[in-house]
């Protein structure tokens, strides 16, 4: 790994364990979500269905809205263009924000998971480190995808209004409450190009049907295809919107 | 070392319909240092941001070092631009060490000494442990100086750095940018205060994207023909020449 991108990485974990207050959200909100979660579905099949398409949801809501805040603020405050203006590489750029926030992404993919397994009893059979590759994979292009759509976004209130209109319609279609399969025919079509539908299928075959990652090859290239597509696209979008 | 630390041809920048920088041509020497001056809006901002990269030139050539401003020649060149662009969360020194790191000061032992060298040189030491965001305005841009020089790059490019400097921190910025240039190094500075200018070996006073005058402090007043010229007077007179030769064409 090139050491820019080691070095931006550890910028961004040094910033992060600084922020307490946000240390402190990003550990207390999933919790709150998941006992939600718990608290109002008492079937416990039902319960079992759901808990594993919030832990990729989970991963996709907060990979995109912390990348997505940090990058606009990282261009409204200039940093990024005095990083731009250093011996720095894009690649750099965006891969020391992607281990630098995934570190936090996994952290909270492994208490809301310890806290739904063994507090809420949520069935589980596969195996702990095959979930978390899994949960790197979605977290990659979720931080590449609120890296690049932090370009079109001027100040925090319209990167607040790509939730709705990005991470929302993914909620709503990937099967998370309803299966895929007994949506209308155009609503699976537009499902299919949405990455949170592989991601939830591929972490319910692994953690109740308890498959390994060879199995779901077919969720695991295409959400790798996401992530590199999205990684490409955003390193490449890095100079645009910087302050004029 | 190059005599000449940058030259700049023919360059066009366009900000959509705009034209930021218009056939804008400029010959800088090494180991000094020079200021570019104008009104807000004049290109003084665009024409660093193009000088050390950030923006690609419609037309024209850069060349900083005898190389073009890319990433890979950026080791030799320091940037502080108008905003302090600093990790608010992080600390004094914390901020000084990423950027050091980041222009490929290896060495822990060598990196530390030479953060806390810099530290002291901006008078921030007893602030080191401080969080960015707890200094005021005028210790932010100390410490984005910090940031710009952390590397000693041979040649460094400060946007507006007095603004919002009491008188005595910008006098303390000034004797510092001389000892810089004293020890070598080019230094290009924008302002749009004329005090700054009375600072600056050489000036170009820039107006709608354009250099319509070029000289020393000295020069520069002397054309005006009036033997106490202030650099104020000096720019008005410019633009009130460039006036009346656009009328006559």
């Amino acid at each position: 790994m090139p050491r820019n991108m080691l070095t931006i990485a550890n910028r961004i974990i040094n910033q992060l364990i600084r922020d307490r207050r946000t240390i402190g959200l990003l550990v207390f909100v999933p919790l709150v979500i998941a006992s939600l979660v718990g608290v109002s579905i008492p079937d416990k099949a039902l319960l079992d269905y759901i808990a594993p398409a919030i832990l990729a949801t989970l991963i996709l809501f907060f990979g995109f809205l912390l990348t997505g805040i940090s990058f606009l603020r990282e261009r409204s405050q200039g940093t990024l263009e005095r990083l731009l203006a250093a011996p720095v590489s894009r690649l750099d750029i965006v891969g020391g924000y992607l281990f630098g926030f995934l570190l936090f992404a996994l952290l909270q993919t492994m208490i809301i998971f310890f806290y739904m397994v063994y507090l809420l009893e949520v069935s589980f059979r596969g195996e702990l480190w095959q979930i978390l590759v899994f949960q790197v994979l979605i977290g990659i292009g979720a931080v590449c995808l609120g890296t690049f759509f932090s370009v079109f976004a001027r100040n925090e209130f319209q990167m607040m209004q790509f939730i709705p209109l990005i991470i929302v319609p993914q909620i709503f279609l990937c099967g998370l409450l309803w299966p895929v399969s007994q949506m209308p025919d155009y609503l699976q079509w537009i499902a299919k190009f949405l990455p949170l539908t592989y991601g939830v299928d591929g972490i319910r075959t692994l953690m109740l049907q308890g498959q390994n990652l060879l199995d779901i090859g077919r969720e695991v290239i295409i959400l790798a295809a996401y992530a590199v597509g999205l990684l490409i696209l955003a390193a490449l979008t890095l100079r645009r919107g910087t302050s004029a | 070392m190059n005599d000449v630390a940058i030259t700049v041809k023919n360059l066009v920048f366009n900000f959509g319909r705009l034209r930021a920088v218009d056939d804008l041509s400029l010959e800088i020497s090494a180991g000094t240092s020079f200021g570019l001056l104008g009104p807000n809006g004049s290109g003084k901002t665009t024409l660093i941001r193009l000088m050390v990269g950030l923006l690609k030139p419609a037309s024209g050539n850069i060349s900083c070092l005898g190389k073009p401003p890319t990433p890979s020649n950026a080791r030799n060149v320091g940037y502080m631009p108008q905003l302090p662009a600093l990790y608010a969360e992080l600390t004094v020194q914390q901020n000084i060490d990423f950027f050091a790191r980041i222009y490929g000061l290896r060495d822990k032992k060598k990196r530390t000494q030479r953060v806390d060298e810099v530290i002291k040189l901006v008078d921030l030491y007893s602030k080191r442990k401080t969080q960015v965001m707890k200094l005021s305005g005028g210790m932010k841009q100390r410490v984005s100086l910090g940031c710009a020089i952390i590397h000693q790059p041979p040649l460094i490019f400060l946007d507006e750095p007095t603004v919002g400097l009491d008188p005595e921190l910008r006098a303390r910025f000034w004797d510092y940018f001389e000892s810089l240039t004293r020890s070598g190094s080019t230094i290009i500075v924008s302002s749009h205060t004329m005090d700054d200018a009375a600072h600056c070996q050489k000036l170009a006073f820039l107006r709608g994207g354009r250099v319509i005058a070029l000289g020393s402090p000295a020069e520069l007043r002397a054309a005006t023909g009036t033997a106490e010229a202030t650099m104020e007077d000096a720019f008005l007179y410019y633009i009130k020449r460039g006036e009346v030769k656009e009328n006559a064409a």
